[in-house]
Protein backbone atom coordinates (compact mmCIF):
# COMPACT_ATOMS: atom_id res chain seq x y z
CA UNK A 1 0.00 0.00 0.00
CA UNK A 2 1.61 3.51 -0.60
CA UNK A 3 0.56 6.88 0.43
CA UNK A 4 -0.29 9.34 -2.02
CA UNK A 5 -0.55 12.82 -1.00
CA UNK A 6 -1.95 15.56 -3.66
CA UNK A 7 -1.43 19.04 -2.84
CA UNK A 8 -4.49 21.24 -4.52
CA UNK A 9 -7.54 20.36 -4.75
CA UNK A 10 -8.71 21.54 -8.26
CA UNK A 11 -9.14 20.13 -12.17
CA UNK A 12 -5.49 18.85 -11.66
CA UNK A 13 -6.03 17.05 -8.82
CA UNK A 14 -8.96 15.68 -8.81
CA UNK A 15 -8.17 14.80 -12.49
CA UNK A 16 -4.98 12.56 -11.13
CA UNK A 17 -7.76 11.31 -8.17
CA UNK A 18 -10.06 9.97 -10.23
CA UNK A 19 -7.02 8.22 -12.78
CA UNK A 20 -5.45 6.72 -9.83
CA UNK A 21 -8.21 5.31 -8.64
CA UNK A 22 -8.71 3.57 -11.98
CA UNK A 23 -5.32 1.71 -11.25
CA UNK A 24 -5.31 1.52 -7.29
CA UNK A 25 -8.18 1.44 -4.85
CA UNK A 26 -6.41 0.38 -2.08
CA UNK A 27 -3.45 3.10 -1.67
CA UNK A 28 -4.40 5.93 0.73
CA UNK A 29 -5.20 9.51 -0.79
CA UNK A 30 -4.26 12.57 0.77
CA UNK A 31 -5.75 15.92 -0.85
CA UNK A 32 -4.65 19.33 0.60
CA UNK A 33 -6.40 22.99 -0.26
CA UNK A 34 -5.48 25.99 1.11
CA UNK A 35 -9.28 26.69 0.44
CA UNK A 36 -12.50 26.21 3.12
CA UNK A 37 -14.52 24.35 -0.08
CA UNK A 38 -13.96 20.73 -1.78
CA UNK A 39 -13.73 21.10 -5.25
CA UNK A 40 -15.50 23.40 -7.34
CA UNK A 41 -15.86 24.33 -10.90
CA UNK A 42 -13.19 27.57 -10.60
CA UNK A 43 -13.96 28.64 -14.43
CA UNK A 44 -17.73 29.29 -13.08
CA UNK A 45 -17.05 31.52 -10.49
CA UNK A 46 -18.02 34.88 -13.00
CA UNK A 47 -21.00 32.98 -14.03
CA UNK A 48 -21.82 32.76 -10.04
CA UNK A 49 -20.79 36.19 -9.50
CA UNK A 50 -23.31 37.03 -12.22
CA UNK A 51 -26.13 35.86 -10.92
CA UNK A 52 -26.30 33.15 -13.13
CA UNK A 53 -25.44 29.99 -11.35
CA UNK A 54 -26.36 29.20 -7.99
CA UNK A 55 -23.81 28.12 -5.46
CA UNK A 56 -24.94 25.01 -5.45
CA UNK A 57 -24.21 24.29 -9.22
CA UNK A 58 -20.21 25.16 -8.59
CA UNK A 59 -19.49 22.03 -6.71
CA UNK A 60 -17.28 20.20 -9.54
CA UNK A 61 -18.08 16.48 -8.36
CA UNK A 62 -20.90 14.90 -5.98
CA UNK A 63 -20.89 15.56 -2.54
CA UNK A 64 -19.67 12.24 -1.11
CA UNK A 65 -16.83 12.06 -3.54
CA UNK A 66 -14.29 12.10 -1.40
CA UNK A 67 -16.19 9.35 1.01
CA UNK A 68 -16.62 6.96 -2.42
CA UNK A 69 -12.85 7.73 -3.54
CA UNK A 70 -11.61 7.24 -0.07
CA UNK A 71 -10.09 9.91 -0.04
CA UNK A 72 -9.11 12.08 2.95
CA UNK A 73 -9.36 16.07 2.62
CA UNK A 74 -7.17 18.60 4.28
CA UNK A 75 -9.27 21.96 3.96
CA UNK A 76 -7.83 25.31 4.43
CA UNK A 77 -4.24 24.57 5.16
CA UNK A 78 -1.22 25.38 2.80
CA UNK A 79 1.72 23.15 1.96
CA UNK A 80 4.37 25.11 3.17
CA UNK A 81 7.32 23.69 1.60
CA UNK A 82 7.98 20.15 0.18
CA UNK A 83 10.98 17.77 1.74
CA UNK A 84 11.86 15.15 -1.31
CA UNK A 85 14.90 14.34 0.38
CA UNK A 86 12.72 12.46 3.23
CA UNK A 87 9.34 12.08 0.84
CA UNK A 88 7.39 14.59 2.86
CA UNK A 89 5.46 17.93 2.87
CA UNK A 90 5.15 20.35 5.95
CA UNK A 91 1.83 21.85 6.03
CA UNK A 92 1.90 25.80 7.25
CA UNK A 93 0.33 24.48 10.69
CA UNK A 94 3.58 22.45 10.98
CA UNK A 95 1.90 19.03 10.36
CA UNK A 96 4.17 16.68 8.22
CA UNK A 97 3.07 14.27 5.87
CA UNK A 98 4.80 11.50 4.04
CA UNK A 99 4.14 10.69 0.66
CA UNK A 100 5.66 8.01 -1.35
CA UNK A 101 4.49 10.02 -4.65
CA UNK A 102 3.93 13.24 -4.24
CA UNK A 103 1.92 15.77 -6.99
CA UNK A 104 2.28 19.28 -7.00
CA UNK A 105 -1.03 20.94 -8.41
CA UNK A 106 -0.67 23.72 -6.27
CA UNK A 107 -2.22 26.10 -9.06
CA UNK A 108 -1.61 30.01 -9.73
CA UNK A 109 -2.16 33.22 -7.94
CA UNK A 110 -3.77 36.40 -9.49
CA UNK A 111 -0.50 38.58 -10.08
CA UNK A 112 -0.77 42.20 -8.56
CA UNK A 113 0.68 44.97 -10.19
CA UNK A 114 3.39 46.91 -7.79
CA UNK A 115 1.46 50.12 -7.65
CA UNK A 116 0.43 52.77 -4.63
CA UNK A 117 -2.82 51.57 -3.02
CA UNK A 118 -2.97 48.33 -4.21
CA UNK A 119 -3.35 47.05 -0.70
CA UNK A 120 -6.50 49.25 -0.10
CA UNK A 121 -10.29 47.64 0.75
CA UNK A 122 -12.09 47.15 -2.54
CA UNK A 123 -9.26 45.78 -4.86
CA UNK A 124 -9.55 42.19 -5.83
CA UNK A 125 -8.46 39.11 -7.71
CA UNK A 126 -10.66 37.22 -9.34
CA UNK A 127 -9.83 33.36 -8.95
CA UNK A 128 -11.56 31.72 -5.88
CA UNK A 129 -15.21 31.58 -4.35
CA UNK A 130 -13.76 33.35 -1.46
CA UNK A 131 -12.85 36.31 -3.90
CA UNK A 132 -16.63 36.98 -5.20
CA UNK A 133 -17.55 36.63 -1.51
CA UNK A 134 -15.41 39.41 -0.58
CA UNK A 135 -16.79 41.24 -3.88
CA UNK A 136 -20.19 40.71 -2.72
CA UNK A 137 -19.79 42.38 0.21
CA UNK A 138 -19.13 45.52 -1.38
CA UNK A 139 -21.83 45.18 -4.18
CA UNK A 140 -24.67 47.03 -2.66
CA UNK A 141 -22.48 50.10 -1.83
CA UNK A 142 -20.37 50.01 -5.28
CA UNK A 143 -21.85 51.93 -8.80
CA UNK A 144 -18.72 52.07 -10.28
CA UNK A 145 -16.13 49.13 -10.70
CA UNK A 146 -12.89 49.32 -12.53
CA UNK A 147 -11.51 46.15 -14.26
CA UNK A 148 -7.73 46.05 -14.26
CA UNK A 149 -6.72 43.99 -17.31
CA UNK A 150 -7.99 42.78 -20.83
CA UNK A 151 -7.95 39.44 -20.74
CA UNK A 152 -10.37 36.70 -19.98
CA UNK A 153 -10.19 37.09 -16.63
CA UNK A 154 -10.71 40.82 -16.93
CA UNK A 155 -13.45 40.80 -19.69
CA UNK A 156 -15.88 37.37 -17.72
CA UNK A 157 -15.73 39.95 -14.48
CA UNK A 158 -16.81 42.82 -16.34
CA UNK A 159 -19.49 40.95 -18.28
CA UNK A 160 -20.41 39.56 -14.55
CA UNK A 161 -20.34 43.02 -12.68
CA UNK A 162 -22.99 44.58 -15.46
CA UNK A 163 -25.45 41.83 -15.62
CA UNK A 164 -25.38 42.84 -11.58
CA UNK A 165 -25.92 46.63 -13.04
CA UNK A 166 -22.44 47.99 -12.14
CA UNK A 167 -21.50 50.10 -14.35
CA UNK A 168 -18.14 48.62 -15.58
CA UNK A 169 -14.94 50.03 -16.92
CA UNK A 170 -12.21 47.52 -18.28
CA UNK A 171 -8.44 49.54 -18.09
CA UNK A 172 -6.01 47.89 -20.85
CA UNK A 173 -2.94 48.68 -21.12
CA UNK A 174 -2.53 46.97 -25.06
CA UNK A 175 -4.41 48.40 -27.91
CA UNK A 176 -6.35 45.19 -27.92
CA UNK A 177 -8.80 43.02 -25.71
CA UNK A 178 -7.94 39.30 -25.58
CA UNK A 179 -4.24 40.24 -26.47
CA UNK A 180 -2.95 37.12 -25.34
CA UNK A 181 -5.70 34.99 -26.89
CA UNK A 182 -7.06 36.89 -30.11
CA UNK A 183 -5.16 38.98 -33.10
CA UNK A 184 -6.66 42.35 -33.37
CA UNK A 185 -8.64 42.15 -35.82
CA UNK A 186 -10.56 39.50 -33.97
CA UNK A 187 -10.48 41.29 -30.88
CA UNK A 188 -12.74 44.12 -32.59
CA UNK A 189 -15.61 41.91 -32.57
CA UNK A 190 -15.16 41.06 -29.04
CA UNK A 191 -14.74 44.76 -28.31
CA UNK A 192 -17.35 45.60 -30.48
CA UNK A 193 -19.78 43.39 -28.55
CA UNK A 194 -18.85 44.86 -25.20
CA UNK A 195 -19.45 48.20 -26.31
CA UNK A 196 -22.50 47.82 -27.74
CA UNK A 197 -23.84 46.59 -24.54
CA UNK A 198 -22.46 48.97 -22.53
CA UNK A 199 -19.10 48.36 -21.02
CA UNK A 200 -16.90 51.13 -21.31
CA UNK A 201 -13.08 49.77 -22.39
CA UNK A 202 -10.19 52.08 -21.79
CA UNK A 203 -7.00 51.42 -24.36
CA UNK A 204 -3.57 52.41 -23.79
CA UNK A 205 -3.62 53.14 -20.24
CA UNK A 206 -2.37 51.17 -16.97
CA UNK A 207 -3.63 52.25 -13.32
CA UNK A 208 -0.80 54.23 -11.77
CA UNK A 209 -2.16 54.74 -8.25
CA UNK A 210 -5.43 53.30 -6.16
CA UNK A 211 -6.57 56.50 -4.55
CA UNK A 212 -9.00 56.06 -1.24
CA UNK A 213 -8.33 56.69 2.99
CA UNK A 214 -8.46 52.64 3.44
CA UNK A 215 -11.37 51.91 1.05
CA UNK A 216 -11.19 52.38 -2.71
CA UNK A 217 -12.27 55.38 -3.94
CA UNK A 218 -11.00 56.17 -7.28
CA UNK A 219 -8.34 54.71 -9.69
CA UNK A 220 -5.86 57.30 -11.25
CA UNK A 221 -4.64 56.43 -14.58
CA UNK A 222 -1.16 56.95 -16.39
CA UNK A 223 -2.61 59.80 -18.26
CA UNK A 224 -2.88 61.34 -15.15
CA UNK A 225 -7.36 60.78 -15.35
CA UNK A 226 -9.29 60.06 -12.32
CA UNK A 227 -12.02 57.52 -12.24
CA UNK A 228 -13.80 56.90 -9.11
CA UNK A 229 -14.92 53.69 -7.96
CA UNK A 230 -15.20 51.69 -4.87
CA UNK A 231 -13.91 48.40 -6.55
CA UNK A 232 -11.37 47.19 -8.12
CA UNK A 233 -10.66 43.71 -9.95
CA UNK A 234 -7.18 43.02 -11.21
CA UNK A 235 -6.84 40.72 -14.01
CA UNK A 236 -2.91 41.09 -14.94
CA UNK A 237 -2.20 37.30 -15.76
CA UNK A 238 -1.56 35.00 -12.46
CA UNK A 239 1.87 33.11 -11.01
CA UNK A 240 2.28 29.66 -10.12
CA UNK A 241 2.06 28.89 -7.05
CA UNK A 242 5.75 27.60 -6.21
CA UNK A 243 6.86 28.51 -3.37
CA UNK A 244 6.76 25.15 -1.99
CA UNK A 245 9.53 24.18 -4.14
CA UNK A 246 11.76 27.49 -4.16
CA UNK A 247 14.23 26.06 -1.24
CA UNK A 248 14.43 22.18 -2.98
CA UNK A 249 16.19 21.03 -5.94
CA UNK A 250 13.28 20.42 -7.67
CA UNK A 251 13.51 22.10 -10.88
CA UNK A 252 11.61 25.52 -11.71
CA UNK A 253 11.73 28.27 -14.12
CA UNK A 254 8.22 30.46 -14.26
CA UNK A 255 6.60 27.05 -13.11
CA UNK A 256 7.67 24.19 -12.20
CA UNK A 257 9.46 21.99 -14.69
CA UNK A 258 7.43 18.56 -15.97
CA UNK A 259 8.85 16.30 -18.48
CA UNK A 260 6.29 13.98 -21.00
CA UNK A 261 5.12 12.19 -17.98
CA UNK A 262 4.21 14.85 -15.77
CA UNK A 263 7.32 14.22 -13.74
CA UNK A 264 9.48 16.50 -12.02
CA UNK A 265 13.05 15.91 -12.02
CA UNK A 266 12.30 14.32 -8.42
CA UNK A 267 10.77 11.01 -10.06
CA UNK A 268 8.27 10.40 -7.35
CA UNK A 269 7.12 13.96 -7.48
CA UNK A 270 4.66 15.19 -10.06
CA UNK A 271 3.08 18.03 -11.29
CA UNK A 272 0.31 19.58 -13.09
CA UNK A 273 -2.14 22.74 -14.11
CA UNK A 274 -1.32 25.98 -13.69
CA UNK A 275 1.67 25.76 -11.50
CA UNK A 276 3.54 23.04 -14.15
CA UNK A 277 5.43 24.12 -17.38
CA UNK A 278 5.07 21.67 -19.55
CA UNK A 279 5.76 21.35 -23.52
CA UNK A 280 3.76 23.47 -26.15
CA UNK A 281 3.12 21.56 -29.32
CA UNK A 282 2.19 24.71 -31.20
CA UNK A 283 5.37 26.84 -29.61
CA UNK A 284 7.47 23.85 -30.11
CA UNK A 285 8.91 24.93 -26.45
CA UNK A 286 7.95 24.99 -22.57
CA UNK A 287 5.04 26.96 -21.42
CA UNK A 288 2.34 27.19 -18.84
CA UNK A 289 -0.82 26.86 -20.34
CA UNK A 290 -3.21 27.84 -17.23
CA UNK A 291 -6.47 25.84 -18.69
CA UNK A 292 -8.82 23.96 -17.32
CA UNK A 293 -9.03 21.73 -19.69
CA UNK A 294 -5.06 21.15 -19.97
CA UNK A 295 -5.19 20.52 -16.11
CA UNK A 296 -7.52 17.90 -16.30
CA UNK A 297 -5.55 16.39 -18.88
CA UNK A 298 -2.03 16.40 -17.59
CA UNK A 299 -3.59 15.88 -13.85
CA UNK A 300 -5.07 12.50 -15.53
CA UNK A 301 -1.38 11.23 -17.37
CA UNK A 302 0.02 12.36 -13.52
CA UNK A 303 -2.44 10.05 -11.55
CA UNK A 304 -2.01 7.29 -14.20
CA UNK A 305 2.06 7.71 -13.95
CA UNK A 306 2.06 8.25 -10.18
CA UNK A 307 -0.26 4.70 -9.85
CA UNK A 308 2.43 2.40 -11.81
CA UNK A 309 1.72 3.35 -15.78
CA UNK A 310 3.94 4.60 -17.83
CA UNK A 311 1.90 6.89 -20.18
CA UNK A 312 3.07 9.85 -22.15
CA UNK A 313 1.62 13.28 -22.30
CA UNK A 314 1.52 14.72 -25.88
CA UNK A 315 1.97 18.16 -24.92
CA UNK A 316 -0.25 21.13 -23.98
CA UNK A 317 -1.51 24.33 -26.20
CA UNK A 318 -3.50 27.49 -25.53
CA UNK A 319 -7.04 26.15 -25.69
CA UNK A 320 -9.95 28.94 -25.06
CA UNK A 321 -13.60 29.02 -25.76
CA UNK A 322 -15.96 31.85 -24.68
CA UNK A 323 -18.92 33.58 -25.46
CA UNK A 324 -20.08 37.17 -24.78
CA UNK A 325 -23.37 38.26 -24.98
CA UNK A 326 -24.24 35.75 -27.44
CA UNK A 327 -20.85 35.92 -29.61
CA UNK A 328 -19.16 32.40 -29.30
CA UNK A 329 -15.23 32.57 -29.79
CA UNK A 330 -12.92 29.93 -29.86
CA UNK A 331 -9.12 30.18 -29.87
CA UNK A 332 -6.41 27.34 -30.55
CA UNK A 333 -2.59 26.84 -30.36
CA UNK A 334 -1.26 29.87 -32.36
CA UNK A 335 -3.05 32.71 -32.88
CA UNK A 336 -1.03 35.59 -34.32
CA UNK A 337 1.88 35.47 -36.72
CA UNK A 338 4.78 38.00 -36.47
CA UNK A 339 4.58 40.64 -39.24
CA UNK A 340 6.95 39.32 -42.84
CA UNK A 341 7.17 35.83 -41.05
CA UNK A 342 6.81 33.84 -44.12
CA UNK A 343 7.24 30.39 -43.20
CA UNK A 344 4.01 30.57 -41.74
CA UNK A 345 0.59 30.30 -44.38
CA UNK A 346 -3.27 32.14 -43.08
CA UNK A 347 -6.34 31.40 -44.51
CA UNK A 348 -8.92 33.74 -43.38
CA UNK A 349 -12.95 35.01 -43.42
CA UNK A 350 -13.92 38.05 -42.67
CA UNK A 351 -17.13 38.96 -42.58
CA UNK A 352 -18.44 41.37 -40.54
CA UNK A 353 -21.98 42.15 -41.47
CA UNK A 354 -22.92 38.67 -40.30
CA UNK A 355 -20.44 38.95 -37.60
CA UNK A 356 -17.90 36.21 -38.31
CA UNK A 357 -14.26 35.51 -38.18
CA UNK A 358 -12.51 32.87 -39.02
CA UNK A 359 -8.66 32.51 -39.33
CA UNK A 360 -6.25 29.23 -39.29
CA UNK A 361 -2.43 29.62 -39.47
CA UNK A 362 -0.46 26.76 -40.95
CA UNK A 363 3.39 26.10 -41.09
CA UNK A 364 4.87 23.27 -43.50
CA UNK A 365 0.94 22.52 -44.75
CA UNK A 366 0.19 21.74 -40.72
CA UNK A 367 -2.41 23.27 -38.82
CA UNK A 368 -0.92 25.27 -35.64
CA UNK A 369 -3.81 27.20 -34.92
CA UNK A 370 -6.87 29.19 -35.26
CA UNK A 371 -9.44 31.46 -34.69
CA UNK A 372 -13.22 31.41 -34.60
CA UNK A 373 -15.35 34.12 -33.92
CA UNK A 374 -19.31 34.13 -34.09
CA UNK A 375 -19.29 30.67 -36.00
CA UNK A 376 -17.32 27.77 -33.83
CA UNK A 377 -19.52 24.65 -35.63
CA UNK A 378 -16.56 22.10 -35.60
CA UNK A 379 -13.54 23.63 -34.14
CA UNK A 380 -13.20 20.33 -32.32
CA UNK A 381 -11.72 19.01 -35.74
CA UNK A 382 -9.47 21.79 -36.32
CA UNK A 383 -8.26 20.95 -33.00
CA UNK A 384 -7.76 17.59 -33.65
CA UNK A 385 -6.22 18.69 -36.72
CA UNK A 386 -3.46 20.40 -34.46
CA UNK A 387 -2.90 17.83 -31.99
CA UNK A 388 -2.68 14.86 -34.48
CA UNK A 389 -0.49 17.07 -36.88
CA UNK A 390 -2.48 15.83 -39.84
CA UNK A 391 -0.77 17.37 -43.46
CA UNK A 392 -3.55 19.37 -44.68
CA UNK A 393 -2.16 20.16 -48.06
CA UNK A 394 -4.38 18.26 -49.96
CA UNK A 395 -7.90 19.85 -48.16
CA UNK A 396 -6.12 23.33 -47.55
CA UNK A 397 -9.39 25.16 -49.68
CA UNK A 398 -11.74 23.27 -47.91
CA UNK A 399 -10.65 24.48 -44.31
CA UNK A 400 -12.97 27.22 -44.51
CA UNK A 401 -15.73 26.17 -46.81
CA UNK A 402 -19.02 26.53 -45.34
CA UNK A 403 -19.34 21.98 -45.56
CA UNK A 404 -16.38 21.54 -43.53
CA UNK A 405 -17.10 18.81 -41.63
CA UNK A 406 -15.65 15.36 -40.00
CA UNK A 407 -16.05 13.79 -43.66
CA UNK A 408 -13.81 15.91 -45.02
CA UNK A 409 -10.57 15.07 -43.24
CA UNK A 410 -11.43 11.51 -42.48
CA UNK A 411 -8.79 9.76 -44.56
CA UNK A 412 -6.26 11.72 -43.70
CA UNK A 413 -6.33 11.31 -39.59
CA UNK A 414 -3.85 8.53 -38.44
CA UNK A 415 -5.90 6.87 -35.98
CA UNK A 416 -9.70 6.16 -36.22
CA UNK A 417 -10.76 6.28 -32.68
CA UNK A 418 -14.14 5.44 -33.09
CA UNK A 419 -15.40 3.74 -36.62
CA UNK A 420 -18.93 4.69 -37.49
CA UNK A 421 -19.05 4.30 -41.21
CA UNK A 422 -19.54 0.99 -43.00
CA UNK B 1 -24.58 -1.58 -25.46
CA UNK B 2 -26.30 -0.29 -28.68
CA UNK B 3 -24.61 2.06 -30.92
CA UNK B 4 -25.77 4.23 -33.72
CA UNK B 5 -23.49 2.67 -37.38
CA UNK B 6 -23.93 3.76 -40.69
CA UNK B 7 -23.63 2.24 -44.50
CA UNK B 8 -22.64 5.35 -46.57
CA UNK B 9 -23.45 3.45 -50.20
CA UNK B 10 -27.27 3.55 -48.54
CA UNK B 11 -27.63 7.08 -47.37
CA UNK B 12 -29.78 9.29 -50.04
CA UNK B 13 -29.18 12.86 -47.93
CA UNK B 14 -32.94 12.86 -47.86
CA UNK B 15 -31.78 14.36 -44.15
CA UNK B 16 -35.18 12.49 -42.81
CA UNK B 17 -33.22 11.34 -39.90
CA UNK B 18 -32.55 15.14 -39.14
CA UNK B 19 -36.22 16.15 -38.91
CA UNK B 20 -37.22 12.85 -36.84
CA UNK B 21 -34.38 13.97 -34.72
CA UNK B 22 -35.50 17.70 -34.50
CA UNK B 23 -39.26 16.23 -33.75
CA UNK B 24 -38.01 13.42 -31.21
CA UNK B 25 -36.39 16.46 -29.09
CA UNK B 26 -39.35 19.28 -29.51
CA UNK B 27 -42.01 19.51 -26.54
CA UNK B 28 -44.85 17.98 -28.17
CA UNK B 29 -42.91 15.43 -30.53
CA UNK B 30 -44.17 16.77 -33.61
CA UNK B 31 -43.01 18.96 -36.67
CA UNK B 32 -45.05 21.99 -35.56
CA UNK B 33 -43.51 22.14 -32.92
CA UNK B 34 -40.05 21.51 -33.65
CA UNK B 35 -39.82 24.24 -36.19
CA UNK B 36 -42.20 26.68 -33.58
CA UNK B 37 -39.31 25.94 -31.14
CA UNK B 38 -36.65 26.20 -34.13
CA UNK B 39 -35.35 23.10 -32.74
CA UNK B 40 -31.85 21.65 -33.69
CA UNK B 41 -31.69 18.58 -34.96
CA UNK B 42 -28.72 16.43 -33.01
CA UNK B 43 -27.69 14.99 -35.99
CA UNK B 44 -26.61 16.38 -39.38
CA UNK B 45 -25.27 14.93 -42.84
CA UNK B 46 -22.71 15.99 -44.55
CA UNK B 47 -21.85 15.64 -48.31
CA UNK B 48 -18.57 15.36 -49.05
CA UNK B 49 -17.01 14.09 -52.49
CA UNK B 50 -20.35 13.04 -53.91
CA UNK B 51 -20.90 10.73 -50.81
CA UNK B 52 -23.64 11.36 -47.76
CA UNK B 53 -22.04 11.09 -44.26
CA UNK B 54 -24.66 11.36 -40.97
CA UNK B 55 -22.85 12.28 -38.17
CA UNK B 56 -23.96 12.73 -34.16
CA UNK B 57 -21.99 12.23 -30.91
CA UNK B 58 -20.23 8.68 -30.79
CA UNK B 59 -20.65 8.87 -26.96
CA UNK B 60 -16.73 8.03 -27.35
CA UNK B 61 -14.99 5.74 -25.11
CA UNK B 62 -12.41 8.72 -24.59
CA UNK B 63 -14.51 11.39 -24.49
CA UNK B 64 -12.94 14.82 -24.18
CA UNK B 65 -15.83 16.09 -23.61
CA UNK B 66 -16.74 15.21 -20.75
CA UNK B 67 -12.96 15.64 -19.53
CA UNK B 68 -13.31 19.02 -20.37
CA UNK B 69 -16.54 20.11 -19.15
CA UNK B 70 -15.49 22.91 -16.92
CA UNK B 71 -19.20 22.78 -15.08
CA UNK B 72 -19.49 19.05 -14.32
CA UNK B 73 -22.28 18.93 -16.68
CA UNK B 74 -20.94 15.70 -18.84
CA UNK B 75 -20.78 12.57 -17.34
CA UNK B 76 -19.78 9.14 -18.87
CA UNK B 77 -22.31 6.49 -17.81
CA UNK B 78 -20.31 3.27 -18.85
CA UNK B 79 -23.04 0.63 -18.92
CA UNK B 80 -25.31 2.70 -21.34
CA UNK B 81 -22.25 4.07 -23.28
CA UNK B 82 -24.09 7.25 -23.39
CA UNK B 83 -22.62 11.04 -22.43
CA UNK B 84 -25.18 12.40 -20.44
CA UNK B 85 -25.90 16.05 -20.74
CA UNK B 86 -27.02 17.86 -17.59
CA UNK B 87 -28.33 20.92 -19.07
CA UNK B 88 -29.18 22.55 -15.90
CA UNK B 89 -25.29 22.46 -14.81
CA UNK B 90 -24.20 23.34 -18.68
CA UNK B 91 -23.52 26.93 -18.99
CA UNK B 92 -23.17 27.28 -22.63
CA UNK B 93 -19.07 27.56 -22.70
CA UNK B 94 -18.64 26.10 -25.78
CA UNK B 95 -15.89 24.08 -24.61
CA UNK B 96 -17.01 20.45 -25.84
CA UNK B 97 -17.45 22.12 -28.72
CA UNK B 98 -14.01 22.89 -28.72
CA UNK B 99 -12.50 19.23 -28.42
CA UNK B 100 -14.61 16.91 -29.77
CA UNK B 101 -12.80 15.26 -32.17
CA UNK B 102 -15.41 14.68 -34.47
CA UNK B 103 -17.44 17.87 -34.75
CA UNK B 104 -20.15 16.41 -33.63
CA UNK B 105 -21.72 18.25 -30.68
CA UNK B 106 -23.63 21.13 -32.12
CA UNK B 107 -23.57 24.91 -30.71
CA UNK B 108 -27.28 26.22 -30.40
CA UNK B 109 -26.10 29.52 -30.42
CA UNK B 110 -29.99 31.08 -29.38
CA UNK B 111 -30.66 28.73 -26.42
CA UNK B 112 -26.70 29.08 -25.59
CA UNK B 113 -26.69 25.41 -25.39
CA UNK B 114 -24.93 22.96 -27.20
CA UNK B 115 -26.93 19.97 -28.69
CA UNK B 116 -25.74 16.25 -28.84
CA UNK B 117 -27.48 12.92 -30.06
CA UNK B 118 -28.55 11.06 -26.66
CA UNK B 119 -29.30 7.97 -28.50
CA UNK B 120 -33.38 8.89 -27.84
CA UNK B 121 -32.55 7.51 -24.80
CA UNK B 122 -36.16 7.05 -23.64
CA UNK B 123 -36.95 5.47 -26.37
CA UNK B 124 -36.50 1.30 -27.37
CA UNK B 125 -34.67 2.68 -30.91
CA UNK B 126 -33.45 6.14 -31.77
CA UNK B 127 -35.53 8.08 -33.64
CA UNK B 128 -33.54 8.66 -36.80
CA UNK B 129 -32.97 4.97 -37.25
CA UNK B 130 -36.93 4.56 -37.59
CA UNK B 131 -36.86 7.61 -40.25
CA UNK B 132 -34.51 6.69 -42.30
CA UNK B 133 -36.36 5.13 -45.44
CA UNK B 134 -32.97 3.13 -46.94
CA UNK B 135 -32.05 1.17 -43.41
CA UNK B 136 -28.88 3.13 -43.93
CA UNK B 137 -28.73 3.91 -39.88
CA UNK B 138 -28.28 0.87 -38.34
CA UNK B 139 -29.12 0.33 -34.38
CA UNK B 140 -26.45 -2.20 -33.23
CA UNK B 141 -24.50 -3.84 -30.93
CA UNK B 142 -20.75 -3.02 -30.88
CA UNK B 143 -19.22 -6.23 -31.36
CA UNK B 144 -21.49 -5.27 -35.23
CA UNK B 145 -18.23 -4.45 -36.67
CA UNK B 146 -16.61 -7.66 -36.31
CA UNK B 147 -18.95 -9.64 -38.06
CA UNK B 148 -18.89 -6.84 -40.67
CA UNK B 149 -15.45 -7.45 -41.15
CA UNK B 150 -15.99 -10.93 -41.44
Amino acid sequence: MKQFVIAGNSAAGISAVEAIRTKDKESKIIVISDEDYPSYCRCLISYYLAGEVGEDKLLYRPENFYKDYNIELILNKKVLRVDPKKNRVILEDKTQLNFDYLLIATGASPKFPDIAGIKKRGVFGFRTIKDVKDIEKILPYTKTACVLGGGLIGLKVAYALHRRNIETKIIIKSRQVLSQILDFEAARFVQKKLEENGIEIIFGQDAVEIIGDGDTKAIKLESGKIIGCSLVIVGKGIIPNIDLVKETNIKFNEGIISNEYMQTNIPNIYTAGDVCESFDITLGTYAINALWPVAIEQGKVAGLNMAGESFKYEGSLGMNSLEFFGLAVVSLGMYRIKENDTSFEELKICDEKRNIYKKLILKNNLLVGGILIGDIRNSGLYLRLIKEKVDVSAIKEKLLAENFSYPVIKDLLKKEKEKIYV
Amino acid sequence: MKRLYYRIDKCLGCRSCEIACAVAHAGEETLFCAIKQKVLPRKKVYFFEGKNFPLSCLHCKEHPCVDACMAGALVYDKEKGLVIHNEERCVGCWICVMVCPYGAIRPDINRKIPVRCDKCKNKDEPACVKACPTTAILWQEEDFLLEVKK
